[in-house]
């Protein structure tokens, strides 16, 4: 094992890429510079017409990827800020993801839409957000949400290979988290949560950054109460069963995101768990997500995202 | 560019199958055998047609909703049974019902069609950035309606094809109507292709009525981007007949579009002038105009008699089809 950062192993698994198919490029606004250091370095190495700058224009850029995709070519489109996902709707949302089915099959979208969500920065309404609901609910997009540099490298080359269209939120939040990956090659499947900490008195489903406060909140409670951290790793594919099997087990169950509550990631994964689950529950599932508003900037931030105190307050509420 | 006799010929012939394929799918959707709508192609077939008609086999072309691409698939020289079966949501069609009227042919090029109006201008830009790194000489045609024009991923997609030099035509098929919307009161100017000259690309307006016009002004266009001269802006000024989704009324805003508008479009008509010229020069006789419009209803007509005994496709088609 080696000791990595959170976007260098992003970079790592996009260099690997590149190197081991020619039919891969990354392309987007500054990726040649890299905004958020993810693609920082690899056009000294694959040269500009691997690594493409583009004009600001997002529909552009996705649809440039999209259309390289269908034609043959495996690009991997960075969006810079998850929020930018909605300029360009129509490319993503009803192309991509929907040209296999309707085409019956006969067309292929093996495109990775890659982008910075989540708050932590203090950047306001249009930098911040988490859509992941947006990619979650239209059919077609598998959807990545890595919170560790050992997932992100993982899920991002597995994303890669994906003849499918994936899309791939990496968190701005933990770009400089440490942690260790294989010295080897390695891939993560998509669709295997995986249990982040194991406990035995409530089940914490927490996604990306709200991992690390969910884990940080049960290294503060380890004397009252053992909680058991799940981590998605995907959406869609979503392993709704490793989440069954943790709440049959403990009974009690918290969702943690960073999206809004209403029609958010929560609000799926709860229904998910209430339908296929219920008889074993002892307590109704918490919530704990954005609030339904705007993200407000700076000082204002935090009472709009989830903080670790509303994560023990849920863990508190569902042992009552 | 000199075209033969025989070329001209089929030319001529490829319009009249498309103008009876078109006439077929508007019955069709009057018999219910058609189950989604139509915006009939009829006025443009010179463009749809001849445009098509100069790309090879492994070029690639983006057709737009008038017509749901039949001029372009005829064009190409492709059989129409697919489409007919696609109108009727037989298994039998382009895409087994599913998509109900967007074409997807990969193989000869056509790599899908969406329901967005300028859609294709992001996609194409994407074809065309593939097309050139794989170097094989192939071209894109994008063709997209005065509508079209209108939207904002033209300029995205038309700035960055020019940067890059990529192997794309353009083409627009100015009839005029953006649905009941004259186009002069979404646009300031005459000529849409003025936008090529804000992009570094050559703009040309040709008479989109005229399919020797068309087919001249496309080939040279594409031996250029085929060469890696970069992109051309086509616009062809063309008549839309009938109202822009078959049913719906035929209007400009609220006011109905008048008969002496319509009989005066039709004076031109891009089929009826090209036999006239065809037959001025020798090249038609009245025989041979009789034996292509026979031919062509009997196609028309194995077509239709194909959609109709197709089966409908088993729910089945659609299991674990969202995901490769």
């Amino acid at each position: 094992m080696k000791q990595t950062i959170y976007l260098a192993a992003i970079n790592e698994a996009l260099r690997e890429e590149l190197r081991r198919d020619e039919k891969v490029f990354v392309i987007g606004e500054n990726v040649q510079q890299g905004t958020f250091g993810t693609t920082s370095g690899l056009v000294q190495e694959f040269g500009k017409d691997r690594i493409m700058d583009t004009s600001l224009a997002e529909t552009a850029v996705a649809g440039a990827a999209i259309g390289a995709a269908m034609s043959g070519y495996r690009p991997v489109a960075d969006m810079m800020f998850a929020d930018f996902l909605y300029i360009a709707g129509d490319e993503i949302l009803l192309k991509a993801g929907k040209w296999h089915f309707v085409h019956a099959g006969k067309v292929n979208v093996p495109v990775v839409v890659m982008a910075a969500m989540g708050g932590g920065m203090k950047i306001g309404a249009e930098h911040s957000m988490c859509p992941e609901a947006l990619a979650m609910h239209s059919p077609g997009l598998k959807l990545a949400v890595p919170s560790t540099p050992y997932d992100a490298k993982g899920l991002l080359k597995t994303a890669i290979r994906d003849d499918n269209p994936v899309v791939f939120f990496y968190n701005k939040g933990l770009l400089g988290l440490p942690g260790e990956i294989p010295e080897e090659e390695y891939l993560i499947p998509f669709g295997k949560a995986d249990i982040k900490r194991e406990g035995s008195d409530v089940t914490v489903v927490a996604i990306s950054r709200m991992v690390h406060l969910s884990l940080e909140v049960a290294e503060k409670l380890k004397n009252e109460i053992s909680v058991e951290v799940v981590d998605p790793r995907t959406l869609e594919p979503l392993d709704i069963d490793t989440i069954i099997a943790s709440v049959q087990k403990t009974g009690r169950c918290v969702i943690v995101d960073e999206d809004n509550k209403r029609c958010g990631v929560t609000a799926e994964i709860f229904a998910q768990i209430v339908e296929n689950g219920f008889d074993y529950l002892d307590a109704p599932i918490q919530r704990v997500a954005a609030a339904d508003t705007p993200i407000a900037a700076g000082f204002l931030e935090k009472h709009v995202l989830p903080q670790p105190e509303d994560i023990e307050k849920a863990i508190r509420k569902v042992m009552e | 560019m000199k075209l033969g006799k025989e070329d001209l010929i089929s030319l001529y012939r490829k319009m009249v199958r498309a103008r009876k394929m078109d006439e077929l799918t508007i019955r069709g959707l009057q018999e219910g055998k058609v189950l989604s709508f139509y915006h009939s192609n009829q006025g443009s077939e010179a463009l749809s047609v001849g445009g098509a008609a100069v790309l090879k086999k492994t070029d690639y072309l983006w057709a737009h909703h008038r017509g749901h691409g039949i001029g372009a698939l005829i064009g190409k020289g492709l059989d129409p049974k697919g489409f007919i079966a696609e109108h009727y949501g037989k298994v039998t069609g382009s895409c087994k019902g599913i998509s109900g009227f967007h074409m997807a042919e990969p193989e000869d090029g056509i790599l899908g069609a969406g329901g967005t109006i300028g859609y294709q201008f992001p996609l194409a830009l994407g074809n065309g950035l593939a097309a050139k790194k794989a170097g094989k000489q192939q071209v894109v045609l994008a063709c997209f309606g005065d509508g079209g024009s209108n939207r904002g991923t033209l300029h995205e997609a038309m700035n960055l094809a020019s940067v890059w030099k990529l192997p794309i035509v353009w083409v627009c098929d100015n009839n005029g109507m953006a649905q009941y919307t004259p186009i002069k009161d979404t646009y300031p100017k005459e000529d849409i292709a003025d936008l090529a000259a804000g992009y570094n690309m050559p703009g040309i307006v040709v008479d989109g009525l005229d399919i020797m016009a068309v087919y001249e002004a496309v080939y040279e266009a594409v031996e250029r981007a085929r060469k890696g001269d970069g992109p051309t802006l086509i616009e062809a000024k063309t008549a839309r007949y009938r109202s822009h989704s078959e049913g719906s009324p035929d209007v400009s805003h609220t006011q109905t579009r008048s008969q002496e508008e319509i009989a005066e479009l039709k004076k031109r008509d891009p089929v009826e002038s090209f036999k006239e010229k065809l037959l001025n020069q020798g090249i038609l006789t009245e025989e041979m105009v009789a034996a292509i419009n026979r031919e062509a209803e009997e196609e028309a007509a194995a077509a239709e008699k194909f959609g109709v005994e197709s089966p409908p496709p088993d729910p089945s088609v659609i299991d674990n089809l969202v995901y490769r």
